[in-house]
C-alpha cells in the first residue's frame, strides 16, 4: 500500500478518535517537557563546566599589611612562569567593591568589614597547564611569606564534575522513564483505538486488506502522536526559556561567566525524531498484542 | 473492465498462473465438501455445486441449515474439512493466510447486518474497497460516483451512513461490494433486516448487477423473493445440498410441518 493512503487513513483515525488522541498527546507533552527541561539544565551545566575547565585559574590570597615590594616580587616570579598568562592585583578595597557590585545583599556595602576581603593576585593560566602543573605552581607560591592561601578551585571543579555526571545520569534515567511512558501511553491509546475500530478492521479484512494495510495507519498514528507531542513540548520549552531568560540571564552570567543557551537544533530534532521512533514501536507492540487480523 | 480481467489484475500470486483457462471453467466448484464445527455433526456434508460465470443462484434453506457457512467457505472465513473448493480453477482451501486477501479482492460480500462503518461517510465506506487495491485517488472518486449512481445514491457521498435508513445502508454495502467489479458477489441474507418492499428493491438491484456480468450467489430464507425471480435455486437442508425445484418442495413441506 502507498504511504499516502496510509496517511489518509491515519488522519481519518485521528478524526474518529480525536478526544482519545488529544488526551494521549497532552500526556506525552508533559513527559517530553520533563525530558527537555532536564536536558536543557544539563546542557547549560556542561557549558559552565567547559568554560571553567578551559579557563585555568588561581587566586593567591595575601596576608594583611603585605608590603608593595613583596607583592611586586611575587608578581615578577609568577609572570616569569611559562604557563602564566596574566596576573592581576586586587586590593582589599577593590575586592569589597567588586563583591558589592556583583551581589545584592540588601545591605549597604560600606557596612561590610574590609578585612573580610583580603587582597589577592588573580592568575590566569594557559589552557596547556594540566592539573598537576597547576598544583605544583600553587605549592611553589605558598612558600612565599606574603601568601596566606592559594585557591586552585580543584574542589570546585570536582564538585562541578560530580554534579554534571549526576545530572547526566538523571537525564539518562529520565529518558528511559520517558521512553517507557511513551510506550505505555501510545500502546494504550492504540489498544483503545483498535477496540473502537473493530468494525472498520473487520470491513477491511472482508474487502481483501492485507495485514500491513490494516496495521499501517495505527503505526502512523503512534508516530504522529509522539512527534506532535515532542514538537509541542519543544515549543513550550523554548517559550518558557525565552520568558525566563530575561529575568535570570544577568545573574547567571555574573555567577558563572557563561551565557545560557537553548538545546541545539540537532538535539531538539533528535528528541522529536526519537519520539517518532518510540511512537511507532509503542504502536507496533500494542498491535502485536491486541490486533488479531 | 470485465470480471475476468479484474480477477487477473488483483490476484497477485494466486490466480496469475491460470490466466489463460479461467474463462473456460465454472467460476466456483464445490466437490464433496464437508465442514464440521462439531466433530460428530457435519454442518455441511458431501456438498457438490458448480456455479458458472454470469449465473444468479439463490441459496435457501431453514435457519442453521448451512447457507452462511457455505458462503463463508468461499471467502475463506472458514476452511473446508473435506473435499475441494475451486474458485476460478484454483483450490482455495489450500490458500495460505497471506493469500486470503487476494482471494477476497475478487469477491464482493454483502451481509444481513450491512457491515458498514457508521461514523464514516457513504463515500468513505465505498472507497475503502478501492483504496485497498491501491487505486489512484482520481479514479477512486470517479468509480465511487458511478457506483453510487448505480445503487441509487447519486450525489450523496458526503452523508454519514448512520443517518441513512436500513435500505439505504444496504445499498451502501452493495456499492462497496461492487465498486471493485468483483468476479463473484456473495450476498448473505442481504434482505433479512429489510421490509418486503425494500427487499424486492434490493433483489432487483442484485439482478441488475448480475445483468452486467457479475456472478451472484444470493442466500436467503425469504420465500417471497424466491417466487418473485426465476433464478437457479439451491436448497441446503440439514447440511446437504438439493438442487432446484425438488429441494424447494422438500423445504416447503418441512416449513409447513413445523408451522
Amino acid at each position: 500500500m502507498d504511504i499516502r493512503t496510509a496517511f489518509t487513513r491515519a488522519k481519518r483515525g485521528f478524526r474518529d478518535d480525536l478526544r482519545l488522541h488529544l488526551v494521549a498527546v497532552a500526556s506525552l507533552v508533559v513527559a517530553f517537557l520533563c525530558l527537555g527541561a532536564a536536558m536543557l539544565s544539563v546542557e547549560n551545566l556542561g557549558r559552565v563546566a567547559d568554560r571553567w575547565g578551559q579557563a585555568q585559574h588561581l587566586t593567591v590570597y595575601l596576608k594583611e599589611h603585605t608590603k608593595q615590594n613583596d607583592i611586586a616580587q611575587l608578581r615578577l616570579v609568577l609572570e616569569s612562569l611559562q604557563e602564566v598568562e596574566k596576573v592581576r592585583y586586587i586590593s582589599a578595597a577593590d575586592a569589597k567593591r567588586e563583591f558589592a557590585e556583583q551581589v545584592d545583599l540588601g545591605v549597604d556595602a560600606k557596612t561590610l568589614p574590609t578585612d573580610a576581603f583580603p587582597a589577592s593576585l588573580e592568575i590566569s593560566l594557559s589552557e596547556t597547564a594540566d592539573p598537576e602543573r597547576v598544583a605544583s605552581i600553587a605549592d611553589r607560591v605558598k612558600r612565599f611569606g606574603a601568601v596566606e592561601e592559594v585557591e586552585t578551585y580543584r574542589d570546585w571543579f570536582d564538585q562541578m564534575g560530580t554534579l554534571l555526571s549526576a545530572g547526566q545520569s538523571a537525564v539518562a534515567m529520565l529518558a528511559v522513564l520517558v521512553v517507557i511512558c511513551v510506550l505505555a501511553i501510545i500502546g494504550n491509546t492504540i489498544r483503545l483505538a483498535v477496540a473502537n475500530r473493530r468494525r472498520e478492521i473487520e470491513v477491511l479484512k472482508l474487502c481483501g486488506a492485507t495485514d500491513s494495510f490494516v496495521r499501517s495507519p495505527f503505526l502512523l498514528e503512534g508516530a504522529m502522536q509522539a512527534v506532535a507531542a515532542s514538537l509541542v513540548a519543544m515549543l513550550l520549552l523554548l517559550i518558557a526559556y525565552f520568558a525566563m531568560r530575561g529575568h535570570v540571564e544577568a545573574t547567571l552570567t555574573t555567577l558563572t561567566g557563561v551565557r545560557t543557551a537553548f538545546l541545539s537544533p540537532a538535539l531538539a530534532l533528535t528528541i522529536i525524531a526519537g519520539g517518532g521512533i518510540v511512537g511507532v514501536l509503542g504502536s507496533a507492540l500494542s498491535l502485536r498484542r491486541y490486533l488479531n487480523v | 473492465m470485465s470480471p475476468n480481467e479484474t480477477v487477473v489484475r488483483r490476484s497477485k500470486t494466486f490466480f496469475r498462473s491460470r490466466e489463460g483457462d479461467t474463462s473456460q471453467k465454472p467460476l466456483l466448484v464445490l466437490e464433496d465438501v464437508y465442514k464440521y464445527f462439531r466433530r460428530d455433526i457435519p454442518t455441511l456434508r458431501s456438498v457438490n455445486l458448480e456455479v458458472q460465470r454470469g449465473e444468479f443462484v439463490f441459496v435457501t434453506g431453514p435457519s442453521g441449515a448451512g447457507k452462511s457457512t457455505l458462503l463463508q467457505l468461499v471467502y475463506r472465513q472458514h476452511t473446508i474439512d473435506g473435499g475441494r473448493l475451486l474458485f476460478s480453477g484454483r483450490d482455495i482451501s489450500r490458500l495460505t493466510e497471506r493469500s486470503i486477501p487476494f482471494l477476497r479482492r475478487n469477491l464482493g460480500i454483502v451481509f444481513q447486518d450491512f457491515k458498514i462503518v457508521p461514523h464514516w461517510t457513504i463515500f468513505e465506506n465505498v472507497s475503502v474497497a478501492l483504496e485497498i487495491l491501491g487505486t489512484p485517488a482520481k479514479l477512486v472518486r470517479a468509480r465511487v460516483s458511478e457506483t453510487l449512481d448505480r445503487v441509487g445514491l447519486a450525489g450523496r457521498g458526503n452523508e454519514r451512513v448512520s443517518h441513512l435508513s436500513g435500505g439505504e445502508q444496504q445499498r451502501v454495502a452493495i456499492a462497496r461490494a461492487i465498486v471493485t467489479e468483483p468476479a463473484l458477489l456473495l450476498a448473505d441474507e442481504p434482505t433479512g433486516n429489510l421490509d418486503p418492499a425494500l427487499a424486492i428493491d434490493i433483489l432487483t438491484l442484485f439482478e441488475e448487477i448480475n445483468e452486467s456480468g457479475t456472478t451472484v450467489i444470493f442466500a436467503t430464507h425469504d420465500h417471497s423473493l424466491l417466487t418473485t425471480s426465476p433464478h437457479r435455486l439451491i436448497v441446503i437442508d440439514d447440511g446437504r445440498l438439493i438442487e432446484a425445484s425438488q429441494g424447494l418442495r422438500v423445504w416447503s413441506a418441512r416449513t409447513q410441518m413445523s408451522a
